[in-house]
């Protein structure tokens, strides 16, 4: 109590010294504070962007993968991919199933032959005489749900009439291309024919008419090829069916498995849930190494980008501000260790314990810094918005000409249905505001930092107290 | 002859200065009672200090012992010892000048935890003590830094004599006063010495105090008479 009171009537005493002391760790503090509003604020906002956006997982074969896993089959003949290089919908299905997923398409590669009632939209014929080598196809995609493909994702696509394919399809569903429904002057609700290729076991090559329904038309945003391409390229003559749909234009029947999918894409509520999505997909029986799952975060990245780097700045500063200031104050204080010896004899002469000595000074330095967090809690709401704000802004900007530059740079550009690796994801405008909130969390830790900072100060160079001795301050030695 | 509040047996204490040492206090001995009023006189360097330091116990000696009623000082701690029975009244004042009078007397109270006394006792007892030694009561609340030397000296006394010891040091305490307050304050110690039965110990250049002791103890060059 009495190091508390002699604090007291030192810090009165010398109310110069005390401001001083007090302002320091004001700046101290503010700018400490600010970085960790700055920095829960970019958490919070990465957060909400991890809900926003989530992560879109993609699981498909590696076939060399299962080339040296031994898969395939053999027996001298061409290798062919054998039982265990088919991704079962039925698998993906458990999959789907995870908690984290929060939703998941898959896509089965096809094709399907013309009809008579259904022919291919040809906008630049063949050559004379060029061979169209059996490309004379519609290319149907069979897919669980039409919104997530990308094109519809980033919007190229859109339905004009009609509805899209959707988990609760039938399995006839068809969804046609305006240019395509034009020619064959198809509405929503026709019935269609469309020839499915037929393997036998013994090599031979048939066609088997199988009917759809008309259950939506969509609108390309790619406009038609000004020269000659084969048919099955023209984006008019993509068409979209139901996976069991897709089955069945391999001339297969719908198995309870549900057949074979070429990849499966799945939607993860937050992107760091990908380990907790292999392990359940482990354990509905998948083998990861010959079906590996590529996570695909970059609208995420893209979000979250400018605002993590103001985060990692935030971070940067509250450190070297901590550090900075333990050091000026730990002189500062060392300083007036050494201006006040002569006190400090005093009291050791008296018979003060010299722990006591060093709490007192503590307490000096942790009341002037306590005035300064409540000082810096009034202001660095403020501060940190105006310069979250600014740093923020210069992080977009230099985010953007990134983006800007990227896209200038030579084509990248994936196709559709193209591998894992394929960005098929939509740009994302990132996160361009901060809102920072000043809560008890934040004002424990500067309390516990600027806490931290005044003992550290206080007790490192007050070290040298319990090497005093009084004799030596007080007398002249004679 | 009564049991010695304060012993000194062999006591010597020796400084090094590079390869120099320089023995400041040689062997010194002598048994201080209660009760008595002693003078430590010598000239300038001749190691009265010293020999305050040791026996209020800011110092060890190199060889030798200091015993409080029989006890090694080194033994009992020389912070407890300060702390429970000696207090030093300095040449050079050292009172904490950003504390007011009162509140340096107070705070040596709290710190020595003058026993039976709280908060309101403690004022009381600083005021007490001030007005004994002359202090006005309007520089009594002031801080000691805007009092005069001899107001300093009093106050710094008055803290001694507040922490209710059984042994008063004092090194030179009326080096700044003028000759009626000096007068004054051998006054007090003798009251302190005869009627509350306290050991004072006065380091002094000043010939008033000595006759003033019941017995004056001389050093030169480090050695300890009796005269």
């Amino acid at each position: 109590m009495n190091s508390f009171k002699r604090a007291w009537w030192r810090l009165t005493a010398h109310p110069g010294k005390t401001a001083l002391m007090t302002g320091l760790f004001f700046v101290i503090c503010t700018l400490v504070l600010s970085g960790f509003l700055i920095r829960s604020a970019a958490a919070r906002a990465a957060e909400s962007a991890k809900r926003s956006v989530g992560a879109v997982v993609t699981m498909q074969l590696d076939v060399n993968a299962l080339i040296d896993s031994g898969g395939g089959s053999g027996d001298g003949r061409p290798r062919t991919i054998g039982e265990e290089g088919r991704l079962k919908r039925g698998l993906v299905d458990r999959i789907c199933a995870s908690s984290v997923v929060a939703s998941c398409n898959y896509s089965k590669d096809g094709v399907a032959a013309p009809s008579e009632e259904f022919r291919l939209h040809v906008p630049v014929p063949a050559p004379a005489g060029q061979d169209t080598g059996g490309t004379d196809f519609f290319k149907a995609d069979g897919i669980l749900d039409l919104d997530e493909v990308k094109d519809f994702r980033s919007g190229d696509a859109k339905i004009v009439a009609g509805r899209g394919i959707t988990p609760d399809s039938k399995d006839d569903a068809l969804v046609v291309e305006e240019r395509v429904a034009k020619d064959n002057k198809l509405k929503v609700g026709d019935r269609v024919t469309l020839n499915a290729n037929v393997q036998h076991p013994d090599g031979r090559l048939t066609t088997k008419e199988t009917e759809f329904t008309v259950v939506g038309v969509y609108r390309s945003g790619t406009p038609d090829p000004r020269t000659y391409v084969p048919s099955m390229m023209a984006p008019s003559n993509q068409i979209y069916v139901t996976p069991d749909g897709a089955t069945r234009l391999d001339g297969k029947e719908v198995g309870k498995d549900g057949g074979d999918l070429a990849q499966a894409t799945f939607t993860l509520r937050d992107p760091s849930d990908l380990d907790r999505l292999k392990k359940d997909a482990e354990a509905a029986g998948a083998d990861l190494k010959v079906f590996p799952m590529s996570v695909n975060d970059k609208q995420f990245k893209q979000l979250v980008g400018p605002i993590t780097k103001t985060a990692d700045f935030a971070t940067v500063t509250v450190w070297l501000v901590a550090l900075a200031g333990t050091v000026i104050l730990a002189l500062i204080v060392a300083s007036s260790l050494r201006e006040r010896r002569k006190e400090l004899g005093i009291l050791l002469s008296l018979g003060e314990r010299k722990p006591r000595l060093l709490g007192q000074q503590l307490v000096e330095v942790a009341a002037c810094a306590l005035l300064a967090i409540g000082c810096a809690a009034a202001g660095s709401q403020f501060l940190s918005q105006a310069v979250g704000d600014r740093l923020l802004a210069g992080n977009v900007s230099a985010a953007a000409a990134e983006a800007d530059s990227r896209d200038q740079g030579p084509g990248l550009s994936n196709t559709a249905g193209g591998g894992a690796a394929a960005d098929d994801t939509p740009e994302a405008d990132p996160v361009d505001s901060l809102d920072v909130r000043i809560g008890p969390a934040d004002l424990a830790k500067v309390g516990a930092t600027g806490l931290g900072i005044a003992a550290l100060a206080t007790l490192v160079p007050g070290a040298r107290v319990l090497r005093l001795n009084p004799r030596d301050i007080l007398t002249k030695g004679d | 002859m009564t049991a010695p509040i304060l012993q000194l047996t062999g006591v010597s204490r020796a400084y090094e200065s590079g390869n120099r040492r320089r023995t400041v206090l040689k062997n010194a001995d002598f048994a201080f009672e209660s009760g008595r009023m002693y003078a430590v006189v010598g000239p300038s360097g001749s190691g009265k200090s010293t020999l305050l330091s040791l026996a209020s116990g800011l110092d060890s000696p190199t060889t030798g012992t200091v015993r409080f009623r029989g006890r090694d000082i080194a033994e009992l701690g020389l912070g407890r010892y300060r702390n429970r029975h000696a207090a030093t009244v300095f040449q050079s004042l050292n009172l904490l000048t950003y504390m007011t009078a009162v509140q340096n007397i107070t705070s040596a109270m709290e710190i020595t935890g003058v026993r039976g006394m709280r908060g309101s006792r403690r004022k009381q007892r600083a005021v007490e003590l001030l007005d004994l030694l002359g202090v006005e009561r309007e520089d009594q609340n002031r801080r000691t830094l805007q009092l005069s030397g001899g107001q300093q000296q009093r106050v710094a006394i008055a803290r001694a004599l507040a922490c209710e010891v059984d042994i008063l040091f004092a090194d030179e305490p009326t080096g700044a006063l003028d000759h009626e307050t000096a007068a004054g304050i051998i006054e007090v110690f003798r009251k302190l010495a005869h009627d509350e039965g306290k050991c004072v110990i006065v380091v002094t250049h000043s010939r008033e105090v000595a006759e003033a002791s019941d017995q004056v103890l001389q050093l030169k060059r480090g050695k300890l008479t009796v005269t």
